[in-house]
């Protein structure tokens, strides 16, 4: 009897309100439109509500387009130290997502990978207090 | 290449968990049926908060009110309290779900992975509350029936959206919180956000300010009196006074402008809160939620803050949204495709 | 000094001695603004500028508005200018920037879409902002957009990542709160007239309690992207002194959403 109550509980003690009622991203990317890109890194937007990363995509014939990929708030990060050094400009990222539905170079970053295979980001289990840069 | 941040959910939880415990200070709450409530962690020595240079109460820092507890007790529960071991059952199964593997080409699966970004809860501090749900009162943890005023506005509400069409047809048919005008959660009450949770508090000797992280809103409480504003005045955040009744901050707020209704409420709620720092790293709070056009009663319920790690880098929601432009601009392309494809089939049969 | 009255009336006469010594050196007494509980010249309250610089930081006279319906008021209002010494020393090329800021004011400008009015903008935009203060911390709270900056006291360090308020951190010189801010991004403008800057913005104020109710205010802008030298702009701001006086909302996005978003509303509905 406890154990189905704790079981019934685990369910919906989920709080209803998290990240994806936000904003429908379906709605804005297209599900029928996977991608993979890789490219270079040429800016990082520490923008609210979503961070955006403008990556250089060379074309077979030589030519480069550049692509804008939709990530999360960077606010988070920031308080785990993330700073805008700490991802390079020159980066070579790979990124699996979605096409954005209005036919720009644009999508959404659902993984974002560095060349070695490790993700862009490891969020830390704890949360010591960042390490702040001293001001010069 | 999908393969989760799984290692997260095998976090010692003390290490993320701040232990809050049943609040000493609800008035009128019950525990519900016999059981004792878990023990406080102050039994044994009573915190002494301590005081600004004004000699107020401090409340200065970054809190966070992100939590698993839900707003109202689920339907097959009947108690007010877990056990620590349910919690952190409930807990670890909560953060999988958050971390878990979305189903490739679904649309569940278009979205960046937030963990990514440590936005889901399980990455950031979070209050260890042991409560089936926020709301204390009524002791069953549901908020009480509507009245029939209450029944009707939410009627006409839905009906409302639906006559303004779809989502995608105008920016004002959007959520606010998509539209960056204010996160549903910020209110007051302040309720958790889901992610960027965090509050900062700065004290002056006559005013409270609580920095609401996401589109920094900056709740700014005078303290001790001051004209309310007229009726006819009114306000997203309505318009709050406070004042110290010992050591717990006591916030009115009236004069809401109906456009963030919370949980269905009129323009004539009025909000109190109660705030009251029960530890180092606990911030106790508390509102009652008084809108007898909406309510057949008062509610109550306790949502404790834990601290939270500054700073709190600004959070610009409007002036970098680029996602409202982009999904109108995708529906009006996704609009002109179909007519075009009707208008072709038209034109070959 | 026999008598006891005679001690009485003589603080008063050194006072003015020293008053009239200062006066012909050319520098009135310093105010010592009263303090806060912790001992700091007390900044609080809810200030405004009485100035047109939202308008133009530069000296300028009156003329049309941007918009003919509005007629009068619209109409840029004439002001002597904060700016001291001269033009503003624009750069070459900046200086065409600036003139094609001019004239493509009214889609440029950031305060006609609710954007984050930057710094030192945000200071003399003709709605208050409130000071709150703490030991360790100086917030600033702008009616116009809810706008915030946060001036940190202690801890300093540097910019996470650029913004549109900046990153402030400030120190106290005697009576004067010093704020150096820089992560700045390059999208504000410093006046409806276009006046503008880069992301290498750097700005260093200084905010002294000049009397009961108004403060004088300083701010060095260097921005070797832009400028070719730094320059320095003065104002006083004044304490709003009604009864009850108080910030209120201006969420002004929800003023221009169909602004910006206009062009995009499926065909056929209206706007609200």
């Amino acid at each position: 009897m406890q154990r189905a109550i704790v079981a019934a509980g685990v369910g919906l003690l989920l709080m209803a309100g998290t990240l994806r009622a936000h904003h429908a991203f379906s709605s804005e990317f297209d599900v029928n439109k996977p991608l993979t890109l890789k490219g270079t890194l040429v800016k990082w937007e520490m923008i609210n509500p979503h961070s955006w990363f403008h990556l250089e995509v060379k074309q077979p014939d030589g030519t480069a387009i550049e692509w804008m990929i939709e990530g999360g708030s960077p606010n988070s990060l920031i308080r785990q130290g993330v700073t805008k050094n700490s991802i390079q400009v020159g980066m070579e990222l790979t990124i699996e997502g979605y096409a954005a539905k209005d036919a720009t170079n644009k999508a959404v970053g659902r993984n974002f990978v560095l060349p070695d295979g490790k993700r862009l980001f490891v969020g830390s289990t704890s949360t010591p207090d960042p390490a702040p840069a001293p001001a010069k | 290449m999908r393969h989760r941040f799984i290692a997260s959910l095998g976090l010692p939880l003390a290490a993320v968990v701040v232990a809050v415990m049943a609040s000493p200070r609800v008035a009128g709450q019950t525990a519900g049926p016999a059981k004792p409530a878990p023990a406080k962690p102050a039994a044994t020595k009573k915190y002494t908060v301590p005081r600004t240079p004004d000699g107020q109460p401090d409340f200065q820092g970054f809190w966070t009110n992100s939590t698993y507890v839900p707003l109202e007790r689920p339907d097959n529960v009947q108690k007010a309290f877990y056990t620590d071991q349910e919690f952190e059952v409930a807990v670890k199964a909560a953060a999988a779900r958050e971390a878990e593997q979305t189903e490739p080409g679904t649309v569940a699966d278009v979205h960046y992975d937030f963990s990514q970004f440590g936005l889901d809860r399980s990455q950031s501090a979070f209050v260890k509350n042991l409560r089936t749900s926020l709301i204390v009162d009524p002791p069953n943890g549901k908020m009480p029936p509507l009245t029939a005023e209450g029944q009707k506005r939410a009627a006409d509400r839905a009906a409302e959206r639906r006559r303004m069409g779809a989502t995608t047809d105008a920016v004002q048919n959007m959520p606010i919180g998509t539209r960056c005008l204010i996160m549903a959660g910020s209110g007051p009450p302040m309720m958790s956000a889901g992610y960027n949770s965090n509050y900062q508090i700065v004290q002056s000797a006559n005013y409270v300010m609580i920095l609401v992280e996401m589109i920094h809103d900056a709740r700014i409480i005078p303290l001790g009196g001051g004209a309310p504003l007229p009726d006819s005045m009114r306000q997203w955040m309505g318009d709050s006074r406070g004042h110290w009744e010992g050591d717990t901050l006591v916030i009115e707020t009236t004069n809401f402008n109906g456009k963030n209704p919370f949980r269905g409420s009129s323009d004539r709620m009025r909000v109190t809160e109660r705030l009251t720092r029960t530890d180092a790293n606990v911030l106790s709070y508390q509102f009652t939620i008084d809108d007898p056009a909406t309510w057949t009663a008062p509610w109550t319920a306790e949502a404790p803050m834990t601290r939270s790690v500054g700073p709190i880098f600004e959070h610009a929601c409007h002036e970098g949204n680029y996602g409202v432009a982009n999904t109108l601009a995708g529906a009006r392309l996704e609009e002109k495709k179909a007519a075009a494809a009707a208008a072709a089939k038209k034109g070959a049969n | 000094m026999g008598t006891r009255y005679g001690g009485l009336l003589a603080a008063p006469a050194m006072l003015a001695v020293c008053s009239a010594v200062l006066a012909a050196a050319g520098q009135a007494p310093a105010y010592r603004a009263p303090r806060t509980a912790d001992g700091k010249p007390n900044l609080n309250g809810i200030w405004q500028t009485i100035s047109e610089a939202d308008w133009d930081v530069e000296g300028h006279s009156a003329a049309p508005g941007r918009v003919l319906a509005l007629g009068a008021e619209d109409a840029v209002v004439p002001g002597l200018g904060v700016v001291e010494g001269g033009p503003l020393p624009y750069l070459p090329a900046a200086a065409s920037k600036r003139k094609e800021n001019f004239e493509k004011r009214l889609t440029a400008d950031p305060e006609i879409k609710c954007y984050l009015p930057g710094v030192p903008r945000a200071m003399y935009l003709a709605q208050p902002f409130q000071i709150i203060q703490s030991a360790t911390h100086v917030m600033m709270a702008f009616q116009y957009a809810g706008a915030i900056r946060t001036v940190y006291m202690t801890n300093h360090t540097d910019a996470p990542a650029d913004s549109w308020m900046g990153w402030s951190n400030g120190r106290w010189e005697g009576e004067t709160l010093v704020i150096d801010s820089t992560g700045f991004n390059d999208l504000s403008w410093f006046d409806r007239s276009g006046n503008f800057h880069s992301d290498a913005l750097h700005v260093v104020e200084r905010i002294t309690a000049a009397g009961p109710d108004h403060l004088n205010y300083e701010a060095t802008i260097e921005d070797p992207k832009v400028f070719s030298r730094p320059w320095k702009m003065s104002l006083t701001l004044y304490r709003r002194k009604e009864k009850g006086a108080r910030l209120l909302e201006f969420r002004c996005v929800e003023f221009v959403e169909e602004l910006i978003y206009g062009q995009l509303r499926k065909p056929g509905t209206k706007a609200p």
